[in-house]
């Protein structure tokens, strides 16, 4: 073995239920190397790096830690190996101060709260995160909490941090910062492996590229020896590179019928007097930066946050005025939100696809059912799993088990099962490799072709331009402006969402 | 009790919300583009028979030929609507109270004079039948008191079907908040109703639906559209302000008892002429050159409707522009011909490319 090489797998294989989510992998990290691991959802990439930091043990195969074989039975014993990890799903807990979360597992006998707070300031200061240490974690958006869990893996003074997914929800501001922050880390001789779907962003920054598919390890080479194009074919074994975001539109959908209208809506201090409409039959984009207030308009319109007491505006939907404090009325008048947090807010994770689903569709119902149709259940389940091509294991698969495409595409099918007109999609590819954001992008159109009205949030600006026909733009808590698809460029977008 | 808590807690008649110009409303500054073809003094109405365009200005009924006008006769007050009907008559309404037909626009005598009860005419429109279509915008104020009208939260418009046969008046609908602009459709008229910011679709039986509501304009004068579908134009956006100041009604009686009806805080057919309008400095200006996008004192606005009255396109002119308080919009010969009553300007626009760019 070579001397750089820091951290190795050989033949790792991890069956769950007698089928491996990966497979006979080898995989060897060098020190001081930033190490992209990329592929489809399913492909084994959280799998990989799970094993690594000990969250899941190997069926068969070895690993080897500065060439001495390991085998961490948790994520404690790898990081006394040198191995931590930053997850997708934030591991955060919310009901605890952004400081306390830093510290959580390093606290000595007597804490003295002002000094954690003070350490958390500085240390958090020098990596240039806006992130106030006393606040609540579960008050923040889901940005900052990941700035908050990639602080804590660097406090961790970690020789391996893994990274799943680190700038799904960063703006790029908060981009540029967090790559200086792994180039910073790097030449401090830390290695880093990050899964990213963001195929631009493996090229831009990667040392080494690993392309996995099927639980199988496909090429492993030098970022320098690849491009777009080679990712993608490694990745999906096709050429999807012209169907993703490459192509530009050139035809617009026509608005039909207004569907949702708010007006000078408030909820302060994320929702400044907004006001905006959505149209049916067309697909409303809707971009900013994180903190502009997007998502907590259409939360607002979906009945999950309330608008402000007094004064707090109006919204209209199919031109009556409605006022939801829940959800369940909302879904009941055809409003469909699907989060952009589905770990917190989409699905009952131990819960099976069928179940979860039918859940989605119990809503519609006004005051409840007493009894629950397993029978129903399963049969809503198969339909949805069918019509959106959810890969599991079978309908009765739990959704943790799920890769994030598929666990998306539940969330997605729990709220088409309400037949909704009016869909808001809020981050609808968020750690979705590109097979499953093809799909999801096939299914958003599709619907807007059906005459639904949809809204699609995202941070992405290549997402927004691809999918939209008009294009919002929100900034400090209302919408500043609006492109016709063919009007919009993404300097333009991005012109009005800073300034 | 439902009042109170609307007023207290800002919700329902209370909240104080304007819709945004968005979708097919979206802003440009098309009627900025428009040519000008003539500039008069008090511009108030269009008509055609599909060859010739009749003009009100003031008292004159003028005939627009290109950029020129013909002058065809002077009225003893001045002409508050117009309308162009089936074989060649012309119906005038003189100062909102008197509705006169006449064989020919130069034709000494009418052939039927209406008055009765008249208060406030502002629109007329031939009916399929051979009537008349008039909204009477309020039965207690004129037709140019519209802003002592809108301030007193004025309920008494009214829609009327004048029968020139026989003389006589129905109203087809009363009560409406400033009736302003007409169009006949299939089994009545299409309306505009200012205050409540919206379309109403008003049948012959009476009956009345709504066809488009939560305008963030006053909309008023309504004309057919080829192939098919309306133009409508509205003579000011609603803004915060005025909104607020709807809702309060001991200023509001203060304000018409003690200022200069100019300065009131109400929506305009023009502004930015003097230091006295209630918005001034940062409102509208920044680094001194007022913003598109500031809130609208006075606009101008044309909407392209289809056949079901939901909105295609729209034409605008933003708060810096100029040609605002449009008040009628005509097609012909595939020109769109305008009023923009608070700039005093006679706008044209061909059609074709609107509809290329903006997509009928």
């Amino acid at each position: 073995m070579s001397d750089d090489i820091f951290l190795s797998l050989n033949k790792a294989t991890k069956l769950y239920g007698g089928i491996p989510a990966i497979d006979s992998v080898n995989f060897d990290l060098r020190r001081g190397e930033i190490h992209a691991l990329v592929g489809e959802n399913g492909a084994g990439k959280s799998t990989l790096t799970k094993v690594m930091a000990g969250v899941v043990t190997l069926t068969s195969g070895t690993m080897t830690v500065e060439g001495v074989e390991v085998l961490p039975k948790s994520p404690l014993e790898a990081r006394h190996l040198g191995v931590a990890m930053v997850f997708q799903e934030n591991s955060l807990v919310p009901t605890m101060t952004v400081a306390q979360n830093l510290f959580l597992g390093q606290e000595r006998f007597y804490n003295r709260l002002r000094g954690i707070y003070i350490a958390a300031q500085q240390f958090l200061q020098s990596l240039n995160f806006d992130v106030a240490p006393t606040a609540t974690v579960g008050a923040l958006g889901a940005a900052k909490k990941q700035m908050v869990e990639i602080a804590r893996a660097v406090l961790h003074k970690a020789k391996v941090i893994i990274f799943d997914e680190p700038t799904a929800t960063l703006t790029p501001e908060e981009k540029k910062y967090f790559f200086d922050l792994v180039r910073d880390l790097k030449k401090r001789g830390v290695s880093i492996v990050f899964i990213s779907h963001a195929i631009e962003e493996a090229l831009l920054l990667a040392d080494r590229i690993t392309v996995l598919r099927d639980g199988r390890k496909v090429v492993t080479d030098d970022a320098s020896k690849f491009d777009r194009a080679r990712v993608v074919q490694a990745m999906v074994g096709r050429d999807l590179s012209h169907t993703i975001y490459g192509v530009r539109k050139t035809t617009v959908r026509k608005a039909g019928a207004r569907v949702l209208t708010a007006q000078n809506l408030k909820m302060a201090p994320m929702v400044k007097n907004n006001s905006l409409s959505v149209f049916a039959g067309q697909i409303t984009g809707v971009f900013g930066l994180v903190g502009s207030g997007r998502t907590e308009m259409f939360k607002i319109v979906a009945g999950v946050l309330k608008r402000d007491f007094f004064y707090g505006g109006e919204i209209f939907l199919r031109d009556k005025p409605v006022r939801f404090r829940v959800p369940a009325p909302a879904v009941r008048a055809g409003v469909a939100y699907v989060t952009e947090d589905r770990k917190v807010e989409g699905f009952f994770e131990t819960s099976s696809i069928a179940r979860n689903i039918y859940l989605g569709l119990m809503s519609k119902f006004p005051s409840g059912r007493a009894l629950l149709s397993r029978r129903e259940a399963t049969k809503v389940g198969r339909d949805w799993i069918k019509k959106l091509k959810i890969r599991a294991i079978g309908d009765e698969a739990r959704v943790v088990e799920l890769s994030g495409g598929n666990q998306q595409k539940v969330v997605i099918a729990k709220s088409l099962a309400q037949e909704p007109d009016l869909i808001i999609f809020d981050e609808p590819t968020r750690g979705v490799d590109v097979g499953a954001i093809v799909e999801i992008h096939e299914l958003i159109n599709r619907l807007a072709d059906e005459g639904k009205a949809v809204v699609v949030i995202s941070s992405y600006l290549p997402e927004i331009m691809a999918l939209s026909d008009r294009i919002l733009v929100s900034r400090q808590g209302k919408v500043v402006e609006e492109f016709s698809a063919l009007e919009a460029t993404e300097e333009k977008i991005m012109y009005a969402a800073i300034h | 009790m439902r009042e109170f808590a609307n007023r207290f807690l800002g919700r329902g008649d209370a909240t104080i919300a304007v819709p945004s110009f968005d979708g097919v409303l979206k802003p440009n500054q098309k009627l900025e583009e428009a040519e000008i073809l003539l500039e008069c003094a008090a511009p108030e109405d269009l008509a055609t028979d599909g060859r010739t365009i009749y003009l009100a200005d003031g008292p004159r009924l003028l005939r627009l030929d290109g950029g020129s006008a013909t002058e065809l006769r002077v009225f003893e007050e001045p002409i508050s609507a117009l309308a162009s009907l089936p074989g060649g008559e012309l119906a005038v309404a003189l100062g909102g109270r008197e509705v006169r037909i006449f064989p020919e626009p130069s034709a000494a005598k009418p052939r039927a004079i209406f008055a009765a009860g008249l208060s406030a005419v502002n629109a007329l429109a031939p009916a399929l039948d051979g009537m008349l279509i008039a909204t009477d915008g309020s039965m207690t104020r004129g037709v140019d008191e519209w802003a002592w009208d809108l301030m007193e939260h004025g309920r008494s418009g009214r829609i009327l079907m004048l029968d020139p046969a026989t003389g006589s008046s129905k109203a087809l609908a009363d009560g409406l908040g400033y009736a302003f602009g007409c169009c006949a459709t299939g089994d009545g008229a299409l309306v505009g109703e200012s205050w409540r910011h919206r379309l109403i679709e008003v049948r012959r039986d009476g009956s009345r639906n709504i066809a488009l509501p939560h305008l963030p304009v006053y909309p008023s004068r309504l004309s057919p559209a080829s192939p098919d579908g309306y133009w409508l134009t509205a003579f000011a956006a609603r803004s915060l302000l005025v909104e607020f100041v709807l809702r309060e009604p001991a200023f509001r009686k203060r304000m018409m008892a003690e200022i200069e009806p100019r300065y009131w805080i109400v929506p305009r057919l023009r502004s930015g002429d003097s230091f006295k309008e209630p918005m001034q400095g940062a409102h509208i200006k920044t680094m001194g050159v007022v913003k598109p996008w500031a809130p609208p004192r006075s606009y101008g606005l044309v909407i392209r409707l289809g056949a079901n009255g939901a909105p295609l396109y729209s034409l605008h002119s933003r708060v810096d522009g100029v040609n605002h308080g449009v008040v009628s919009a005509i097609e012909i010969n595939g020109d769109l011909i305008m009023i923009a009553k608070g700039s005093g300007r006679i706008l044209k626009l061909p059609i074709a490319p609107l509809d290329k760019e903006l997509g009928a």
